[in-house]
């Protein structure tokens, strides 16, 4: 990071293709959407490069890009539900089941694993077991305190709790595992 | 199901592999490497923070040499080793949590919106414990030009501020606003302690607190503006 503050290209185009696809994951958790994911992931590398220079060289660099990352998916949210507010629902939309936390080849699909989570609770899954973020770490990310990251993390892992035991007990899979 | 079970879950899923199309990652190095160049990080928390302390004095030192020391004139030395050192406290916190605010994945050790109840609160306390004159002589006239020369002071200094860290960058903009119009308005009630001679509890437990409160919500309504996509 200090050497891509320096303007050192090599170093930019090594954080961007080793930090990119956590960061993609981040948002496709969130969106459930290649294509939103592939934008958002742009917008938030020309974010980063815009204010770069707002890193503190020592810090962890997690907190700070994922700061911004949230920022940039706030932001899009945000602009989303105005569009949204703007269409005129001409029916309801039927309701779709969840699909099986599955992929194919037996590996469980975090997206799915996270989707009945809240956005809140599902960011703060992602940064701490797939970007493997300390607690304070995520505390920084989200700009919140360490006791609330615990909090998110305890009903989360209470809604995984429930919707996997139930999928065990009807017999569904979960993984691979149960 | 034990969280263990759930935690080995989510490492499988979190093993299985997640590529970026190699064109995305290319586009974005490309636009990164176009416009790549060195910068100058900015200076360390400690630094920004003591500048919007200085800040803060500088506007309210310069306003009640203005305007008058009378205030503090008036106070005894026992009342302003209470008052002042609040004032400077809720200053370095507030100066501290804007710097957080200004720069991503700070920690942050205050809530804005605490920040600003708590600090409301116990200046309402400290007030209330210092001035026991319950008279309210030309409440509303004396207190509208305390108001007003409160805020101006703190516009003065939620200005200077915003030139100090305007290389900062505000994630979230409604807390940095909040937290900013918080700094900018114990600005405005330093001067008005520094200067004001009308010891009145309602005067001051009224009119001198709803700087901040007031410069906290400007703050948030001029983040909202600022980040209002425009049609």
């Amino acid at each position: 990071m200090a050497r891509y503050q320096r303007g050192d290209f090599a170093a930019a185009t090594a954080l961007i293709h080793r930090l990119s696809p956590q960061m993609h994951r981040f948002f496709v958790v969130q969106f459930a959407s290649r294509g939103d994911a592939d934008d958002l992931l742009q917008e938030t590398w020309m974010r980063i490069h815009e204010v770069r220079h707002t890193y503190r060289v020592g810090e962890p660099v997690l907190p700070w890009l994922y700061a911004i990352a949230r920022h940039i998916r706030v932001d899009h949210y945000r602009k989303a539900r105005r569009a949204a507010a703007r269409e005129e629902r001409l029916e309801e939309m039927p309701e779709v089941a969840a699909p099986l936390p599955v992929r194919s080849g037996g590996t469980p699909d975090l997206e799915a694993l996270l989707a009945p989570l809240p956005q809140s609770q599902r960011e703060v899954i992602k940064m701490l077991k797939v970007s493997g973020m300390s607690l304070e770490e995520v505390a920084r990310a989200t700009s919140s305190s360490v006791g609330s990251v615990k909090q998110k993390a305890h009903r989360a892992y209470e809604t995984l709790r429930e919707r996997l035991s139930g999928e065990k007990l009807t017999g569904g899979r979960t993984g691979g595992l149960s | 199901m034990k969280d263990w079970e759930i935690d080995e879950i989510l490492k499988q899923a979190a093993q299985a592999p997640h590529d970026v199309d190699p064109a995305v990652l290319d586009r974005v190095a490309r636009s990164i490497g176009s416009s790549l160049g060195p910068v100058r990080p900015l200076p360390p928390a400690w630094a920004l923070a003591g500048g919007l302390v200085l800040i803060c004095a500088a506007v309210a030192l310069a306003g009640a040499v203005r305007s008058g020391f009378y205030g503090i004139q008036n106070l005894s030395v026992l009342e302003n080793a209470l008052l002042f050192p609040v004032l400077g406290i809720l200053i370095c916190l507030a100066a501290t949590a804007f710097v957080g605010e200004m720069i991503p994945g700070s920690r942050r050790r205050v809530a804005p919106g605490l920040l600003l109840g708590a600090g409301s609160l116990g200046l309402l306390a400290v007030f209330a414990i210092l001035f026991r004159d319950y008279g309210m002589e030309q409440f509303v006239s004396q207190g509208v030009v305390c108001l007003t020369a409160g805020l101006l002071h703190a516009i003065a200094a939620g200005l200077a501020s915003w030139l100090l860290l305007r290389r900062g960058f505000a994630v979230n903009p409604m807390a940095a606003g909040v937290v900013a119009g918080t700094l900018a308005g114990l600005a405005g009630v330093t001067m008005l302690e520094l200067h004001c001679p009308n010891f009145e509890a309602p005067h001051v437990m009224l009119w001198h607190t709803a700087v901040m409160p007031l410069c906290a919500a400007t703050g948030a309504l001029l983040a909202r503006a600022a980040t209002r996509p425009r049609k």
